[in-house]
């Protein structure tokens, strides 16, 4: 089992982890993917120079899901990750769960990383998008993924959100200063008083999740938070959608992998047809070629109507359902998956677990809203609202202690 | 509706410069059917009077100045090419 | 039977800027293969497109100029499909909402006036360039190209003969070189053009099928393949010498036929998506009203101005319009010196001739208009020799030296002192006795050498007609 692709022998002293879709200089970056084993980059993310600069080092490059589409890692060209009990779970909550480093800092392109947090008893932020650079992030999903942050506690989720949120120049989603500088410890944040659970969300889950909202939801009642259980019906389609629009943007933007550059080129071929079939077959894993074919497909002459624009509109349906709920609601409670386990077992039998499971992941991503785990659920809020979620995160901690 | 005929889905992996084994080809179909019938799901929110959304931030015209900056050199940008020669990358032969 | 060509044109148009549209490597042509190039024009992960605004400048004047409808916003989209040279296997380009749309081009050939519609114009990236090597017998792929800016001006087809294609080329790169959207050179690639064409007979409201010929780059060579296809096209309906079967086609100018592509089975199949990556780009008043403001002023009216108003020939206004940096010399050296026909004379003769001993185009003009007027009125002022002049503009060419001062520096400023005059020519006079002898004798041609030696000595700096009478009285008294 490897939780490291690369490790950086010379960290000390405050560290994280960075999974192996973001970035470094100095080591190499393979995104999961036999594509890419040993591509080392030019330079680094954004968020390397901002850690950089806040004296915090990077303790090495953790084993990542291929492209990080998948359900916890299990499509790694390096193998995937099981915790102490044989569940699948992250590189990067292995090792946050060590207490080697601060965080782990990963990009949420399926929602792996807040699944596994949830799996894993962890706090995880998913920032509101745009307020963390993109620039040195193996492209996947543009138009959703964020680099978010995974740490034991809401603090230390916190401290890292704070170094590696501001606006850059080099990413042209990326919010201006003011708007970034609300992702800040110190920046004034408006108290959540009113939390509302989706309920035909929460009762997909299973009885063992269904608990932990439970015990979430008295936890909030304790601290004067009143909950409130409401129907969304248009959330459901979140996850059809953002299958749609990550597996089109997935596939365009892995078509650049291709042997000719850099990364894999099959030994055998004698035209260039030759070379790109064969590298890119040889290459990429079962997972990332069906979502290749599927976003290629979604984006056809026949689909593109009824199936790609037909999502993007329901993108902004989707957009305005939160916005009508965050007028009487200050946030949102919701499961992050539906059992508290997984086993190499639940992925043989169905490959496309995580598409189904992003049922609960998809809606932050197609809206760009934040969202927290915290007691092994979800919380999701208005644009902006993250250190207020992860202040509600605090309180979790504290009643769940 | 996404393909379900094999024929299609031929064509559908050369686009892709993609060749996959009978036994992934008839997962993928599988999964294409299963998608046909979750379509319904978007179907049903009537979405005629809803722009499509491409940028969930409402930002716009981001631009920078016509500015030359050189970052890497030519050797560097090919010190991870499979192959190259005198300065290019190399492929096999088109037909010209 | 008699039939009719009808032809639409897409013409790809390199911009004229320093830097490439989506990262800031340099756009200039030439350069070592691969040194024009950064990891996200060479197709590696994780840099992010900005948008380069001189681009949406000249993608914005190309529209006006061309009396297209402005598209207030405008958004970039990814075009998928492989080929080695595109690093990315997309380019990004303007599908859904180009920046231009629905313009009028005017054109004028032997059978008169015509309005050219233009559908659109989009802006977009161009791809690399391939080089089919025999030595390995591998191709090599040079990404320098790759993301140089381009627009695509795409015209209905309203075009019907290889003459009128002509004029239509002819008029686009008037206008936009004039407009300094692009050098449209198209022996360097920075214009290119794909014709699509077909037949049918005359008066018939259903159109043939329809060939498209790729990347055509002389004029010569588009003439030759509109004149050949129409005649295979002709041939075919006439005398089924072949199927015409609608596809792409590449013209070898050097066999004067064209061939057919090899059919790719997913040509066509590009997928088209909004990059989200590029927000769009909203081109509010100001921006709009900043380039109407600058756009220059068409060929032909400077022309009808400089005949009528400035009293210039037909033939002089023609040299000076061609180009938009003669036009700009022009008008800054007359609004200094006052006289068009010298502000001409010196940019069609002295100017042309130091531009074709540096084998320099007219777009490359340095020299400042306003610093040549400065000239012409040194001259004027009887201040600079004509002689002296044409070195002075020579270093003005060079240097962009400012005439007054290099005049001064370089003795070249026309003497008053008459002392040195005549002492120069008592000189002369006395160590010439021969000439002297020779012009009393009757020869007038004496007379021109003594004046020569006298010119030479004084280094032109002088006024010739007064020379000339000094030295006949020199003469004569000698």
């Amino acid at each position: 089992m490897k939780l490291y692709i690369n490790k950086n022998e010379k960290a000390s002293g405050v560290s994280v982890s960075l999974d192996d879709m973001l970035l470094t200089k100095d080591l190499p970056t393979t995104a999961g993917s036999k594509m890419l084993d040993g591509y080392v980059s030019l330079f680094g993310a954004d968020i390397t120079d901002r850690l950089k600069d806040a004296g915090i080092c990077v303790s090495g490059k953790a084993n990542v899901g291929e492209f990080g589409i998948d359900l916890l890692g299990e499509t790694s060209y390096f193998g995937a990750c099981t915790d102490d009990k044989g569940a699948l779970t992250l590189a990067s909550a292995e090792i946050v769960k060590s207490g080697e480093v601060k965080a782990a800092i990963t990009l949420d392109v399926n929602g792996a990383p807040r699944r596994c947090a949830a799996l894993s008893g962890l706090t995880y932020v998913k920032p509101t998008y745009g307020t963390v650079s993109r620039y040195g992030t193996i492209p996947a999903a543009c138009s959703g993924e964020c680099v978010g942050v995974m740490a034991k506690n809401a603090d230390d989720c916190a401290d890292i959100l704070s170094v590696i949120a501001g606006h850059d120049d080099k990413d042209g989603t990326s919010l201006p200063e003011e708007k970034c500088a609300l992702l800040k410890k110190d920046a004034p944040t408006d108290e959540i008083k009113s939390v509302a659970v989706i309920k035909n969300i929460a009762d997909t889950a299973d009885d063992a999740t269904k608990a932990r909202l439970d015990a979430v939801k008295s936890a909030l009642a304790n601290a004067g938070i009143t909950v409130t259980e409401i129907e969304c019906d248009v959330m459901s389609a979140a996850k059809t959608a953002w299958s749609v629009l990550m597996c089109a943007e997935l596939c365009n933007n892995v078509s650049r992998y291709d042997g000719v550059k850099y990364g894999h080129r099959a030994a055998e071929y004698k035209t260039i047809g030759e070379l790109y079939t064969n590298s890119r077959t040889e290459a990429f894993g079962e997972l990332a070629k069906t979502a290749i074919l599927y976003g290629s497909e979604v984006l056809s002459d026949d689909n593109y109507m009824p199936v790609y624009d037909k999502s993007m509109r329901v993108r902004r349906v989707i957009c305005e359902a939160f916005a009508s709920i965050f007028e009487k609601f200050d946030a949102v409670l919701m499961p992050a998956c539906q059992k508290t386990a997984y086993t190499e077992a639940d992925v043989v039998e169905n490959k496309y677990i995580a598409f189904d499971e992003a049922l609960y992941t998809a809606p932050a991503l197609i809206t760009g809203l934040p969202a927290v785990i915290s007691g092994g659920v979800q919380l999701m809020g208005k644009a902006f609202s993250d250190m207020a979620l992860l202040s509600l995160a605090k309180i979790i901690e504290k009643e769940g202690k | 509706m996404l393909i379900t005929d094999k024929e299609s889905f031929a064509r559908l992996c050369r686009l892709n410069q993609l060749r996959l084994t009978e036994a992934e080809e008839a997962a993928v179909l599988e999964f294409f059917k299963s998608k046909n019938e979750e379509f319904a799901v978007l179907d049903k929110i009537d979405t005629e009077n809803t722009e499509r959304m491409v940028h969930v931030m409402p930002m716009e015209t981001v631009v920078r100045e016509d500015k030359m900056i050189k970052l890497f050199t030519r050797d560097e940008l090919q010190a991870s090419a499979p192959e190259s020669y005198d300065g290019y990358w190399q492929v096999p032969r088109l037909v010209e | 039977m008699k039939y009719e060509t009808v032809i639409g044109l897409e013409v790809h148009i390199e911009l004229a800027t320093e830097s490439k549209i989506f990262c800031s490597c340099s756009a200039k042509f030439g350069g070592e293969q691969n040194d024009h190039v950064c990891p996200a024009c060479c197709g590696m992960p994780g840099m992010l497109p900005i948008v380069n605004r001189h681009v949406v400048d000249l993608g914005m004047t190309a529209g006006m100029m061309l009396n297209c409808h402005i598209n207030r916003t405008t958004t970039f989209d990814k075009k998928s499909y492989y080929y080695p040279d595109l690093p990315c296997s997309y380019q990004t380009t303007q599908w859904f909402a180009p920046v231009a749309v629905n313009g009028l081009v005017d054109i004028e050939t032997s059978k008169g006036k015509k309005s050219v519609r233009i559908k659109q114009i989009h802006m977009e990236e161009d791809a690399g360039k391939l080089v089919h090597d025999d030595w390995t017998d591998t191709s090599l792929v040079d990404f320098n190209r790759t993301s140089v800016p381009l627009i695509e001006i795409v015209s209905q087809p309203d075009l019907s003969s290889a003459e009128e294609v002509v004029a239509y080329l002819e008029r686009l790169k008037s206008l936009l070189r004039f407009a300094k959207v692009s050098e449209c050179r198209m022996e360097q690639g920075s214009m290119r053009c794909d014709v699509n064409l077909s037949v049918r007979p005359e008066g018939s409201t259903k159109l043939g099928v329809r060939t498209e010929m790729k990347n055509m780059n002389s004029i010569s060579a588009i003439t030759r393949a509109i004149e050949y296809e129409v005649s295979r096209h002709i041939d075919a309906i006439e005398n089924g010498t072949e199927e015409l079967v609608q596809e792409t086609r590449r013209w070898d100018d050097i066999k004067g036929k064209s061939f057919a592509m090899r059919n790719k089975e997913t040509a066509g199949d590009y997928r088209y998506f909004p990059d989200p990556n590029i927000m769009p780009v909203v081109i509010d008043d100001a921006w709009y009203d900043g380039i109407k403001a600058s756009l220059p002023e068409f060929p032909e009216i400077k022309r009808a101005r400089y005949i009528g108003e400035l009293g210039l020939s037909e033939y002089d206004a023609d040299l000076l319009t061609e180009s938009r940096a003669f036009c700009d010399c022009f008008e800054g050296a007359y609004a200094v010196c006052g006289n068009a026909k010298e502000s001409a004379n010196y940019i069609i003769s002295d100017i042309t001739n130091l531009l074709n001993k540096k084998q320099m185009t007219s777009d490359e003009l340095k020299l400042d208009g306003k610093s040549l007027g400065e000239l012409i009125v040194l001259v004027a002022e009887g201040k600079v020799s004509r002689p002296n002049a044409k070195k002075v503009l020579a270093a003005m060419f060079e240097d962009g030296v400012s005439p007054a001062k290099y005049a001064e520096d370089n003795g070249f400023i026309v003497s008053n002192d008459t002392g040195k005059m005549d002492e120069v020519i008592k000189a002369i006079v006395a160590a010439d006795p021969k000439s002297v002898a020779d012009y009393k004798g009757g020869k007038e041609k004496a007379l021109m050498a003594l004046f020569g030696k006298c010119m030479k000595e004084l280094r032109g700096n002088c006024d010739p007609q007064v020379l000339r009478e000094a030295l006949i009285k020199a003469v004569d008294e000698a």
